[in-house]
C-alpha cells in the first residue's frame, strides 16, 4: 500500500470526461509534479485528490484511507493539505496570526471547549511552532505585516507556511509559482525542498511552469486529454516522444 | 434649545446607540461567518425581552440575575436556528431569507399564543427614579444600558482577537474555504456565531424590556435598523458595526427631538444611501453590498 495513491480515478461533467482512469502512485517523502498541456484535466485531477470534487468512479487512498469525498478539514485533520492559486488567506491578520490559526491535527475541541477552556499551553505551542515555520520560510521580518499588505509572492508563501501549520504529512500544492517572476520562483522552489528536507512532508503539485517543475520534483505525472500519458524522472519526461508531441504537436501533423 | 435639552439628547442618544449596537453586533457576526442574513433576528431580541417578563415580572428573580439569564437562553435559540435552518440552507441565500422570516414568525405566534398578542406588557422596571445632570434627567434604567453595552462590546472584542475560538470565527469570516483548510470546522463556527448574535440580541432585549413595549411584534423595528447598521457599518464588521449604531442612534435621536420618530427613520435610511454612494463598502467593510 502506497502512502498516497490514485486508483482507476474517472470524473464526468455530463458527457465530458475530464479525467480518464488515471492511477498513480506516490511514496512518502517524494516530491510529485503533475503537468500536463491546457485543458489536459489537471486542475480537475487536483480537485479530485483534494477531496474538493467527488470522483465519478475509481478512489484516492491517502495512509489506506479512502479521502475521496471526505470533507476538506477532516481530510486536513488526517495530514494531507492542499493550497488554492489564489492567496487563501485571512488578510485583516498578520503573517503569525495567519499561521497560528491552524487547529492542530490533534485538536479536536468541542463548542464548549472552544469557548470556555481555551487551553494556555496548546496556544503557546501553536504559536512557537507557527515562529518556527514563519523564521524558516524565510518570512521573519514579515511576521507582523498584515497579510494583504504582502506582495504577491509573499502572499502565495504565506499560502504554503498555513498549510504547514497544520502539520501535514502530504502537501499537494496548485500551480505554486502561478503569476510568480522568476526571483519569487526561485525561492518558493527552494522553500519546497527545504519543507520536504527538514520535515519529511511529501510534496504533490500541479504546476503549469515546466523548469520548476524539472528543477523540484523527482518524478513527474504527465496528463492529456484526461489521461495519464507518461510518468518518469525529468530526463525521462524531457525525452518522452509521447510528451513532446503533447505539447508541441507531432511532427507528422505539421506538413 | 438649552443646556439641558442638549445634554438629555446626548445620553438618549448614548442609550439608543447602545441597544443598537447590542442588536447589530449580533447581526453582523452572524452575517459574516454564514454570509447569510438571519431575518429573525429581531424576534431573538423579542426573545430577550420575554426572558425578562417571564422570570422578573412573572417569576419574581432578581431584575439583573434575568438579564444574564437572557444570553445563554437567547443564545440556545440562534444555535436551533442555525442547526435548523441555516445549516440546511447554508449556500442558498433565498432559502436562507424565507426560512429565517418564518422562524421569526413562527416565534412570534407561540409567544403570542403563550402570554396573549394584544396586551402590551408593562414591566415595572426594577431602578425607579433617575440622575440629574445640568438639568437633564435620565432615568436608572436606561442609564445601565451604556455601561452594560461597553462591558459586553468589550469582552467581545476580547474574544475574537484574543481567544484561538474567536480568531477562527473571524478567520471564517474572512475566507471561509482557508478557514477550513486550517482544520476549522465551519459547522463548529457557525454555530458559535448564532450562540453569540442570539446571545447579545437577547442581552439587548432584556435590559430594554422595561422601557419599552414588550409585544410579540417589538423586535421588527429594531431589526430593521440593525440591518441598516449593519449596512452602514459594512457588512461582517463588527467595528463597523459599533460605530454606525452610535452614528444611527445620534440621528435617529436628534431629529426625533427636533421633528418626529417617523422622520427620523427616514434621515437614518438616507444617511445609509449616502454612505453607500460614497463607499460602497460601507464605512469599515471590504464587500460590496
Amino acid at each position: 500500500m502506497s502512502f498516497f495513491s490514485v486508483e482507476n480515478l474517472t470524473k464526468k461533467f455530463g458527457g465530458l470526461v475530464a479525467n480518464n482512469n488515471i492511477s498513480m502512485d506516490v511514496e512518502k517523502g517524494e516530491i510529485r509534479g503533475v503537468i500536463g498541456p491546457n485543458g489536459a484535466g489537471k486542475t480537475t485531477f487536483f480537485n479530485l485528490v483534494s477531496g474538493f470534487y467527488r470522483p465519478t468512479s475509481g478512489k484516492v487512498t491517502f495512509k489506506g484511507q479512502t479521502i475521496s469525498g471526505m470533507a476538506t478539514n477532516k481530510i486536513a485533520r488526517l495530514g494531507a493539505v492542499r493550497t488554492f492559486q489564489r492567496p487563501a488567506l485571512f488578510s485583516d491578520f498578520t503573517v503569525l496570526e495567519n499561521v497560528s490559526i491552524a487547529q492542530h491535527l490533534n485538536t479536536n475541541a468541542s463548542l464548549l471547549n472552544a469557548i470556555i477552556g481555551h487551553d494556555n499551553h496548546r496556544e503557546a505551542d501553536s504559536l512557537e511552532r507557527a515562529i518556527e515555520i514563519v523564521d524558516f520560510l524565510g518570512m521573519a521580518e514579515d511576521r507582523d505585516t498584515m497579510a494583504n499588505n504582502l506582495s504577491h509572492g509573499l502572499q502565495r508563501q504565506l499560502g504554503v507556511a498555513m498549510a504547514l501549520a497544520t502539520e501535514p504529512e502530504l502537501l499537494m500544492l496548485d500551480e505554486p509559482v502561478a503569476g510568480m517572476n522568476s526571483g519569487e520562483k526561485a525561492v518558493m522552489v527552494n522553500m519546497i525542498q527545504k519543507i520536504r528536507d527538514k520535515w519529511g512532508v511529501t510534496v504533490l503539485l500541479v504546476e503549469h511552469d515546466m523548469r520548476t517543475v524539472m528543477n523540484l520534483c523527482e518524478k513527474i505525472t504527465v496528463l492529456d486529454f484526461g489521461e495519464k500519458l507518461a510518468e518518469g524522472s525529468p530526463d525521462d519526461i524531457r525525452s518522452n516522444r509521447a510528451v513532446i508531441e503533447a505539447y508541441l504537436g507531432a511532427d507528422d501533423s505539421v506538413t | 434649545m438649552g443646556v439641558d435639552t442638549i445634554i438629555q439628547t446626548i445620553a438618549n442618544a448614548l442609550v439608543l446607540g447602545s441597544v443598537y449596537a447590542m442588536v447589530a453586533v449580533g447581526l453582523a457576526i452572524a452575517f459574516g461567518v454564514m454570509q447569510m442574513a438571519n431575518f429573525s433576528h429581531g424576534e431573538l431580541f423579542m426573545a430577550g425581552s420575554y426572558v425578562v417578563f417571564v422570570l422578573y415580572t412573572l417569576l419574581g428573580m432578581p431584575f439583573l440575575l434575568a438579564v444574564i439569564l437572557a444570553f445563554p437562553i437567547v443564545a440556545m435559540i440562534g444555535l436551533a436556528f442555525e442547526r435548523l435552518i441555516f445549516r440546511p440552507t447554508r449556500g442558498n441565500v433565498l432559502a436562507g431569507f424565507m426560512a429565517s422570516a418564518g422562524a421569526g414568525f413562527i416565534l412570534q405566534v407561540l409567544v403570542g399564543q403563550q402570554w396573549g398578542v394584544g396586551l402590551m406588557r408593562t414591566i415595572q422596571t426594577p431602578f425607579p427614579g433617575g440622575a440629574e445632570v445640568l438639568g437633564a434627567s435620565i432615568s436608572y434604567q436606561r442609564l445601565l444600558i451604556f455601561p452594560a453595552t461597553v462591558i459586553m462590546v468589550t469582552g467581545l472584542w476580547y474574544f475574537l482577537t484574543r481567544v484561538k475560538a474567536g480568531k477562527a470565527l473571524r478567520a471564517c469570516a474572512q475566507d471561509p474555504e482557508a478557514a477550513v483548510l486550517q482544520g476549522i470546522s465551519l459547522n463548529k463556527m457557525t454555530g458559535l456565531a448564532m450562540l453569540l448574535s442570539g446571545g447579545f440580541a437577547g442581552v439587548g432585549g432584556a435590559l430594554m424590556a422595561p422601557i419599552i413595549p414588550v409585544t410579540p411584534y417589538m423586535g421588527h423595528t429594531y431589526a430593521v435598523t440593525a440591518f441598516v447598521i449593519v449596512i452602514v457599518g459594512g457588512m461582517a464588521s463588527i467595528e463597523g458595526a459599533v460605530i454606525a449604531a452610535f452614528i444611527l442612534g445620534f440621528i435617529h435621536t436628534i431629529v426625533a427631538t427636533l421633528y418626529d420618530s417617523v422622520t427620523a427613520t427616514m434621515v437614518g435610511v438616507l444617511f445609509m444611501a449616502i454612505v453607500l454612494i460614497l463607499k460602497p463598502t460601507g464605512l469599515m467593510g471590504r464587500v460590496k453590498v
